[in-house]
């Protein structure tokens, strides 16, 4: 009884979580259809099975063109025909996965969009607020829920409202440990002299929406009560800033809270350390010599590094695991699934994102690591029971570095601030400009 | 009636007549096609970029500003010029762009210019040495050496991270305008692009008649009078080269501001691109604007160059100056200590980082310990991510790497001969009809690529090729088209320049032999400025190989070496972006080995003795 308690509550968590990374508008009554609607709604009412006999028949000895954010979709497809040839060993797919940098995923799927039939079959894409303003509501992309996901999500097709997420991925504050400094609260790294390493926010758009959430109410709220944790001379280091920004909140339209959320945006905006990529960043951190520095960068990113005679995951903590943490530990943005309007291949494209979503080896090739979490908490729980992240730091059963320890998307989730991409869009040009024209740090 | 009567009698004849003594000329006819070919090619995506400027993008500034999501509008200018963020999206990355543009040509004339020199005009030892090792910083893409930068000053205390070679070794912190902003970027640049001004002001320098300035030494003339008023004015054509394709390159260039920390134009246009893609597209026209107006400025002293005549039939040999026997290896020495750090140094780093456990993890350095050390980013031959790997495998075993590297060859051989034989003979055909306006069209129209952004380029392509009539992106094809037109200038100006030195009595005398055109050119035209033409095939070979900019935005990652590199640069996977800066450095090496032994030229032939 517990147990299927204990099933239950999780589910309903999981579905809440995902409610907020991105919602599809609503079809009207009389919209019609395009071909590719069509196949999706069948598609919807498949199992992953029937799914993949549509797609032997549509894809068998073609070519099939995918574009992500994730280079990883690459790994997935032969996984994939693997699993088609399970059913058919005949069949035969070629693949292409392209991962174009920086904006240029949202310019490429447009221009592709405006043929007949597009190239690319399906994508793995970020950044809701992109892709709410520029991909949903130009119709280019198409959300399809996979029948599996949605059992398993404990809803339906029709029911949900969203898009749909491969995962979910975390970017957390760690701190370099090698001194004596402790970051305790969220307010902690935006203090008097702290900058933080962290993506450039121009370079990566989820940085900009991270920051965009931290106005709205819940979060500015879960901002408050860490402001309300400081002692008082800590408090009056910030107060003047949080008092300064209640007249912008209210002209931007925010909550009265808000000002909690503007004023750690402008005092992050006016000290972050911009750096290239996460990748630098880690490298950095886990360094001896990088006493006292902090980043808020992807979690995973620690699954590679080496221990040596100045490098260590020992010489660095991620905040949020520490006893007495109070506040936000990062953030969390989701990788979602689309089959392009025009997609040459729907039936495989359905099949592919089916299988990526509702199965343990679908999923593997995000799962092996950690830091990255199914949607689908089937997914989510075999992965974890495959991989073992929740002992990641274990070296021959013990525990040598904890920070390599992943305490699960459960943990995470009311740790994280959570994209949504229906806010983001909302405030982009409100609270977005008003970032704009914040004094940014420069170490330049 | 005589012929003259009867022509005068028949105007249609007479045209007949003038078209057929038109064509008969081969310049003309080169005038012609590729007049029209590169309006096509190089009108066309400056088009592109101007109509995205007054269109509205889905999701963007302009969308929300006018309420639609397609059709045209003039908010972009609009806000961009007068909202409050101008000065942050606009003027900021405006003056600071052009102080990167001047400062790398200042930097670049000065080292490349002061070093041909030496090398050329003066008795200095390891000559040959010092020839060869002076174009690396070119063969290196620009960035790696802004990344070499950060990995020698970058410290905990000064720029936030972790420590660099001086501050771990030496605890030598250097100041934060020497670590970050516009000085380290300027001098990388210069660095970068120091071999251009070495090597067409070197070119010069070999090949300029001797005559003037022993004429000047007979006169008793002053040795810093005949450097300003005849060595230097005979070399003018190559400085204003360089300052030409310095110029337009830095201010295009976006991977050194972009590492060094510098907000320019074509950063600004990456970051804005998203949100503002209207406005970006203006960032693009401005830094046309400025390429145009310099580009003129060369026209002008272009119209008086006639004087600058420096290779004649009757040319001796060049006198060179005596350093005295302790000066010529002092100064070697010098130069040899300078060129370790810029070009040796690099490749060492490179070497070194493809060894080491973690990206930019000295440990070897600090404790002597060997078992610091790996070969894992070599040999890996499994997909592995807990071993260090990112997921990847060893460079020996890496697909994505070796499939990017003979894309690369593709792009870079293909361009080399498509634009280095299209520029070499705008080059001709120019020199030949120098004062006419058609001929002056043509070089600018062939010119002008080249002072465009590459980025606005790459984006004016994709957006030119991305319809849904053609889709191009991520083609061979794509990159092969639009390489080439941005690389016709570097033929065309190595061409242009070597063939205004080149006096016409030479090939006049050809002409009275009746000699064909063909056999002109390939007997007589190419053999005597062979290093300058092939220069012109070696240039686009070379900056193809490791170009980003242009390409970052036609391709992606994995699809040719360099947005592979860069891919590999960003995610702080220094070991593979090390690792195929050597692949590209030995492959430059190879292939100039090869051109030697083949053609006895090579982009430093000659320079170097």
């Amino acid at each position: 009884m517990k147990k299927a308690l204990s099933m239950l509550l999780a589910v309903i968590m999981v579905l809440t979580l995902f409610a907020g990374c991105g919602e599809k508008p609503a079809p009207t009554p009389n919209e019609e259809l395009s071909a590719v609607q069509q196949i999706i709604k069948e598609a919807e009412g498949m199992t992953l099975e029937e799914l993949a006999k549509k797609a032997i028949e549509e894809s068998n000895g073609k070519t099939f063109y995918g574009v992500g954010n994730s280079s990883r979709g690459k790994s997935a497809l032969p996984l994939f025909i693997e699993y088609l040839q399970s059913i058919d060993s005949s069949y035969t797919l070629n693949f292409e996965w392209q991962q174009p940098k920086n904006n240029k995923i949202f310019e490429q799927l447009t221009a592709d969009s405006l043929k007949a039939t597009g190239t690319f079959a399906m994508t793995l894409i970020q950044d809701g607020n992109q892709i709410e303003s520029k991909m949903v509501k130009t119709g280019v992309l198409d959300t399809f829920i996979p029948k599996d996901w949605a059992d398993a999500n404990n809803t339906t097709a029709d029911a949900y409202e969203g898009y749909l997420p491969l995962q979910t991925l975390n970017k957390v504050f760690m701190y370099n440990c090698t001194g004596e400094k402790s970051y305790d609260n969220v307010w902690d790294f935006v203090a008097e002299g702290e900058h933080g390493l962290f993506m450039d926010i121009d370079s990566e758009i989820v940085g900009k929406n991270f920051l965009y959430m931290l106005t709205r109410d819940d979060y500015s709220t879960a901002l408050k009560t860490a402001f309300e944790a400081l002692s008082a001379e800590e408090q009056a280091y910030f107060q003047p800033t949080i008092d300064a920004m209640a007249s912008e909140a209210a002209n931007l339209g925010l909550t009265e809270n808000a000002k909690y959320g503007l004023a750690w945006i402008k005092l992050w905006v006016g000290s972050y350390n911009a750096q290239t990529d996460d990748g630098p960043i880690c490298n950095t951190l886990v360094s001896k010599s990088a006493t006292d520095q902090f980043g808020l960068l992807v979690y995973s990113k620690l699954r590679s590094v080496e221990e040596s005679d100045t490098v260590s995951k020992n010489n660095i903590k991620v905040a949020a695991y520490q006893d007495g943490y109070t506040g936000l530990g990062g953030y969390g943005y989701c990788h979602y699934l689309f089959v392009t309007d025009n997609s040459p291949l729907p039936w495989t494209a359905c099949a592919f994102i089916a299988y990526m979503t509702c199965t343990v080896d679908g999923f593997s090739a995000w799962g092996k690591d950690m830091g990255g979490y199914s949607s689908n908490p089937t997914v989510a729980a075999g992965t974890e029971e495959k991989y073992h992240h929740q002992e990641g730091g274990y070296v021959d059963g013990v525990n040598t570095f904890d920070c390599k320890n992943d305490r699960g998307y459960e943990w995470w989730a009311d740790k994280l601030v959570l994209e949504d991409p229906e806010y983001c869009a909302s405030v982009a040009f409100t609270v977005g400009s008003w970032i704009e024209v914040l004094d940014k740090y420069s170490a330049g | 009636m005589n012929k003259a009567a009867a022509l005068q009698a028949n105007p249609a004849a007479v045209r007949r007549n003038k078209v057929k003594t038109f064509f008969s000329k081969p310049h003309n006819v080169i005038l012609l096609l590729m007049g029209i070919v590169l309006t096509i090619t190089t009108v066309a995506p400056i088009v592109a970029i101007v109509q995205d400027t007054f269109k509205i993008h889905p999701g963007t500034i302009d969308a929300h500003l006018t309420g639609q999501v397609s059709g045209y509008t003039l908010v972009n200018y609009i806000d961009l010029f007068t909202s409050p963020l101008a000065k942050i999206n606009l003027w900021t990355p405006l003056w600071n762009t052009v102080l990167l543009s001047v400062g790398s040509c200042i930097v670049a004339i000065l080292f490349g210019g002061i070093f041909a020199f030496l090398i050329t005009r003066t008795n200095l030892s390891c000559r040959k040495y010092l020839s060869s090792i002076f174009i690396f910083p070119y063969i290196m893409p620009q960035w790696t050496l802004a990344v070499v930068w950060q990995n020698l000053f970058n410290s905990n205390v000064v720029t936030g991270t972790s420590n660099g070679l001086l501050a771990s070794l030496f605890n030598v912190q250097m100041p934060l305008w020497w670590c970050k902003g516009l000085f380290p970027s300027l001098i990388v640049l210069g660095m970068h692009y120091a071999p251009f001004a070495y090597i067409l002001i070197g070119g010069i320098f070999r090949n300029m008649d001797a005559n003037l300035e022993e004429a000047a030494t007979i006169l008793d003339t002053p040795k810093w009078k005949t450097m300003f008023r005849i060595t230097l004015p005979m070399v003018k054509p190559a400085i204003l080269s360089t300052i030409l394709l310095v110029f337009g390159s830095s201010m295009g260039s976006y991977p050194v501001p972009h590492y060094l920390g510098l907000a320019t134009l074509s950063t600004k246009y990456v970051s804005l691109n998203s949100k503002y893609t209207g406005e970006a597209s203006i960032l693009a026209i401005i830094m046309m604007i400025f390429g145009v107006a310099i580009m003129l400025l060369n026209q002008r002293s272009l119209k008086s160059r006639k004087n600058y005549t420096t290779v004649t039939g009757k040319s001796g040999q060049i006198s060179k100056i005596n350093l005295g026997h302790t000066g010529r290896v002092v100064i070697a020495v010098i130069l040899i200590i300078i060129t370790f750090f810029t070009s040796i140094f690099p490749i060492i780093s490179f070497a070194l980082e493809t060894f080491l456990p973690n990206p930019g993890d000295y440990s070897f350095l600090y404790t002597g310990d060997t078992n610091n050390l790996t070969t894992k980013w070599w040999v890996t031959s499994e997909n592995v991510t807990e071993n260090g790997m990112y997921g990847q495998k060893g460079i020996l075993y890496n697909n994505t790497i070796w499939t990017a590297f003979k894309g690369t060859m593709l792009v870079s051989v293909s361009c080399a001969l498509i634009a280095g034989t299209i520029g070499t003979l705008i080059g001709y055909a120019v020199s030949k009809n120098r004062r006419s306006r058609w001929a002056n069209y043509v070089n600018s129209v062939a010119f002008l690529p080249y002072l465009m952004p590459s980025i606005a380029v790459g984006v004016a392509f994709f957006i030119l090729f991305s319809n849904k009539y053609f889709n191009l992106f991520n083609t061979y094809t794509l990159l092969i088209i639009a390489g080439v037109i941005k690389y016709i200038p570097f033929a065309s100006r190595s061409s242009l320049n070597s063939m205004l030195q080149l006096s016409g009595e030479i090939e006049e005398a050809a002409i009275i032999q009746d000699v064909p055109w063909v056999k002109r050119m390939t007997r007589i035209i190419i053999p005597i400025q062979k290093s300058s033409i092939i220069s012109g095939y070696l240039l686009p070979f070379m900056t193809c190989l490791r170009e980003l900019s242009l390409f970052m935005l036609l391709c992606v990652q994995g699809f040719i070496l360099s947005t592979t590199l860069d891919y590999f640069d960003e995610m702080g996977l220094y070991a593979f972006s090390s690792g195929i800066n050597l692949i590209l450095i030995v492959t430059i090496l190879i292939c100039n080995a090869l051109v030697n032994k083949v053609t006895g030229a090579s982009l430093d032939k000659g320079i170097g003795g």
